[in-house]
């Protein structure tokens, strides 16, 4: 099944869900060691590889917006209280909310430290903002926050798909899994 | 006898002046460096220095260039670069702080395009190195023009694991626009 319908997801809302979440874990993992490294080869590559995979989950996510405002989204199961219906639609909308603000914020860091960078090595990417020290140490800050405030949601995320399958029961996670249906 | 010995005396003080002396005007020079990072042009400029031409552009031979590079005036324009580049792993401000090229073998190409063969010297090694370059007369003054490409590695600038060239590229393009006036 290609589309959504009421009760589960289609193949490309469910292969975009998991690429994407694989990236996100990635790129965390990649932008923690680039910080971290010392300067070195290996910390211009792992800048690279995190601005590149930064790139990507952007161009994906339009992708997946499009998909989604084209599609019907799967119901919440009734029995849900009030609070989790809100907690559900908050966090999510919160998780496609750092999934723009990530790369937008992390696109400005680069272009106001100057430093040219092609995608993967090949596409060169304009910059957004001029060259300015004080804007790329201000953005960095925020990106490190924005990043913060994601492993929480993240965590909420995780966290309330088990509850729905282990504690509550219902289909809520094995929609969304590959081999699942509803 | 005394007058033609005067005459000859007067000829051969009179021949290198036929080569004309040029200082550089700073105002108008220019003197870029593009490395590469990671596949992209990495520019830079060296803010101070200075050439001195013997040069007669009808007669190159018998000429003669030489360019002072204050290298500690080097600036790439990302703070954390400039930063970086002082060090002894690159250019190593404390050690060589300056780089000299010398020629004494100045010809013509073709039309207005002439070629210095010299030594340059930076970071303490030597190497022989062709500049080529445009000259274009204006009034009492002239531009010379060119660009060339250096291997870093002949320098040893970027020593250690920065010898891989994957990430910072093994050329680095030199760029130079220098404008003078006879002196």
């Amino acid at each position: 099944m290609l589309r959504n319908d009421d009760d589960s997801w289609g193949a490309p809302a469910k292969l975009l869900h998991w690429v994407m979440a694989a990236l996100i874990f990635a790129q965390i993992a990649l932008g923690l060691a680039a910080v971290g490294w010392r300067l070195s080869p290996t910390k211009l590559d792992l800048f690279v590889w995190h601005k590149s995979t930064g790139m990507l989950i952007l161009a994906l996510l339009a992708l997946r917006l499009l998909w989604r405002l084209s599609n019907r989204v799967p119901e919440l199961p009734r029995e849900m209280a009030a609070w989790e219906r809100w907690g559900a639609h908050l966090s999510h909308f919160l998780l496609y909310v750092l999934m723009i603000a990530l790369p937008l914020t992390g696109w400005v860091i680069s272009s106001a430290s100057n430093v040219p960078f092609r995608i993967f090595w090949q596409i060169p990417l304009p910059a957004i903002t001029a060259p300015d020290k004080a804007v790329a140490d201000a953005f960095a800050t925020v990106h490190g926050w924005l990043v913060t405030l994601l492993a929480i949601v993240l965590f909420a995320h995780i966290g309330a798909a088990l509850r729905h399958h282990y504690v509550k029961r219902n289909t809520v996670l094995t929609r969304m899994l590959p081999w699942g249906t509803s | 006898m005394k007058k033609i010995l005067l005459l000859l005396g007067g000829l051969a003080l009179a021949h290198p002046a036929l080569a004309a002396d040029w200082k550089m005007d700073p105002l108008g020079s220019k003197l870029e460096f593009i490395a590469t990072f990671e596949k992209n042009a990495a520019p830079g400029v060296f803010r101070e220095f200075d050439a001195r031409l013997r040069f007669d552009p009808d007669k190159p031979a018998g000429g003669s260039l030489d360019v002072a590079v204050k290298v500690t005036s080097a600036d790439m324009s990302i703070p954390d670069v400039n930063k970086e580049i002082r060090n002894k792993d690159w250019f190593d401000y404390a050690g060589f702080p300056q780089a000299e090229f010398h020629s004494t073998d100045l010809r013509r190409v073709e039309g207005n395009r002439y070629a210095a063969r010299g030594t340059l010297s930076l970071k303490g090694a030597k190497q022989p190195v062709e500049v080529p370059f445009t000259w274009t007369a204006s009034g009492d003054g002239a531009t010379m023009e060119g660009e060339l490409t250096l291997k870093r590695g002949d320098f040893g600038i970027g020593l250690g694991e920065w010898k891989a060239t994957d990430t910072i590229g093994a050329e680095v393009k030199v760029k130079f626009k220098v404008k003078l006036r006879r002196g």
